[in-house]
């Protein structure tokens, strides 16, 4: 009994699906049956780790997945790259570059999965690209409207893990900072471990702004890994059964 | 949105708008010669055609990856990298930015697309407006019998095949560059685009071009101190041979 109740498949309740703006033309929102679930997270809050245990629980509980993330286009993801690293682009155009990556995988990848009924899990959406122009200064009103083509999410969870934790979980990683992660082109400060935390403690102030906004889920990520992952599926378990 | 005038910026910028065929490109290049020889700074820039961006759109372009949400994205990428790298810099400096098309063109080719106008626009309104814009507007049979006479070959994107208009490159060509020229001329008051009489001679149009920018801009505030033309290496259309042969004259002179 207990056994038969552990092997019945949860089969994804329907519910309401909207764009944030004016959307994708001519895409058919009510047969979009698969569900969008997205892990934020600063780099070093595990999103990683945690999207990985997220796929096995979930293929092992009879669901189809798939992922995406920032920079994994095959039309721009390349030269999106090469251009990051001569640092050469200017504010606009990598913001809208980005914005390019964004809709083509949303295009080509999440929204034919959902068509045909996978969990598509991102690992980071238009909340992390609009946090970091933000806080580039963009105007806010411009970014809604730029990523008004976004599908609104089944569920947002965002890690928080404080800057001072980040910094060591990406010493222990990497022995070194990423020059983006550390916001250098920002000026901040000429010293990267002064730049890291003051950027990712702005890029922290801007998430709660966002949370204000779009509602997600704050989930503390100062906690074990499994620890982390079992309040994930949890929440995702409650979201499949439309709760 | 305002003009680059109405910013206090010491430049100008004129850009040229038209169909496929309308004969703009060889009007703005005339303008620009205009404008060298009289000693002026003047800088020219093409649509779609900054190098960071260029690898991208002709491999979405090549292997059919673009949509119309993606299209106007990287397109909208590549008009950013040379506003804010380009345009804006040069008309700090107090140059005459000279554009074969501008965000106008996006607005049209867009929408027709199926993008939502006020998304375009939206997209694009960190730009400046054109200090003048000309619409070189030619009878829709005139400018497609330009290109289809000299360009049978008619790619992809450029006949709206991705519109699934006709199974027809040359349906769909005529279909979509009628429908861009209904969006143009739906723009042209909004915008005060200067209408220029685009089956006329070369030589007539580009009369009228000179006059009203003499009349519309103070030439003599551009007026370059004793270079030569820049980067004529950074020329994309025919190569400015007269240029050229000023700047050695002026290396003699030295």
């Amino acid at each position: 009994m207990k056994r038969a109740a552990q092997n019945q498949i949860v089969v994804p309740r329907r519910t309401e699906r909207r764009f944030y703006g004016h959307g994708i033309p001519k895409v058919e929102l009510d047969r979009l049956a698969g569900r969008l679930i997205v892990v934020e997270g600063a780099d070093g809050s595990g999103r990683s780790t945690q999207i990985a245990m997220l796929v096995e629980w979930m293929e092992g509980s009879g669901h189809a997945s798939v992922q995406v993330g920032l920079k994994r286009s095959t039309l721009v993801s390349e030269e999106l790259e090469q251009a990051q690293q001569g640092n050469i682009l200017s504010r606009t155009t990598l913001s809208l570059f980005y914005a390019t990556d964004f809709a083509d995988q949303l295009e080509n990848i999440i929204l034919p999965a959902l068509k045909a009924g996978f969990i598509v899990l991102a690992d980071r959406y238009i909340y992390t690209l609009m946090a970091r122009d933000m806080v580039r200064g963009m105007d806010e009103t411009w970014l809604k409207n730029l990523y008004g083509t976004a599908l609104e999410p089944d569920a947002v969870f965002y890690l928080n893990v404080p800057p001072e934790e980040l910094v060591q979980r990406n010493f222990a990683k990497n022995a070194g900072l990423d020059y983006w992660e550390s916001g250098m082109d920002l000026g901040l400060s000429r010293d990267m471990f002064d730049s890291f935390m003051k950027y990712q403690t702005a890029m922290a102030k801007t998430f709660r702004y966002l949370q204000s906004i779009y509602g997600f889920t704050i989930v503390e990520g100062m906690r074990s890994v499994d620890a982390v992952n079992a309040e994930l599926r949890k929440k995702i378990g409650a979201v499949l059964a439309g709760k | 949105m305002k003009t680059f005038a109405e910013l206090n910026f010491p430049g100008r910028l004129i850009a040229v708008e038209g169909l496929d065929g309308s004969g703009k490109s060889t009007q703005i290049y005339l303008l620009k010669r205009w404008l060298e020889l009289q000693g002026l700074r003047v800088y020219f820039s093409e649509w779609n055609s900054s190098e960071l961006v260029k690898a991208a759109t002709s491999k979405g372009k090549k292997r059919e990856l673009l949509t119309p949400t993606t299209f106007s994205l990287i397109h909208a990428t590549d008009f950013a990298d040379r506003y804010e790298r380009h345009l804006v810099p040069l008309l700090r400096a107090g140059y005459i930015v000279l554009c074969d098309r501008y965000i106008f063109t996006a607005f049209a080719r867009d929408v027709v697309r199926g993008c939502p106008p006020e998304w375009v626009r939206g997209l694009y309104n960190f730009a400046a407006l054109p200090d003048l814009t000309f619409f070189f507007k030619a009878d829709l049979e005139v400018s497609l019998q330009r290109i289809l006479d000299g360009r049978p070959q008619l790619k992809y994107f450029e006949a709206g095949m991705d519109l699934r208009l006709s199974t027809d490159p040359y349906e769909s060509f005529r279909i979509f560059q009628g429908r861009m020229l209904e969006q143009y001329l739906a723009m042209s008051t909004e915008f005060n685009f200067l209408v220029i009489d685009a089956n006329q001679l070369v030589e007539n149009q580009q009369a009228v071009v000179r006059e009203l920018v003499a009349q519309k801009l103070s030439l003599e505030n551009f007026v370059r101190a004793e270079r030569p033309p820049p980067r004529p290496h950074a020329e994309t259309r025919k190569p400015p041979r007269a240029a050229k042969r000023l700047l050695h004259a002026e290396e003699a002179v030295e």
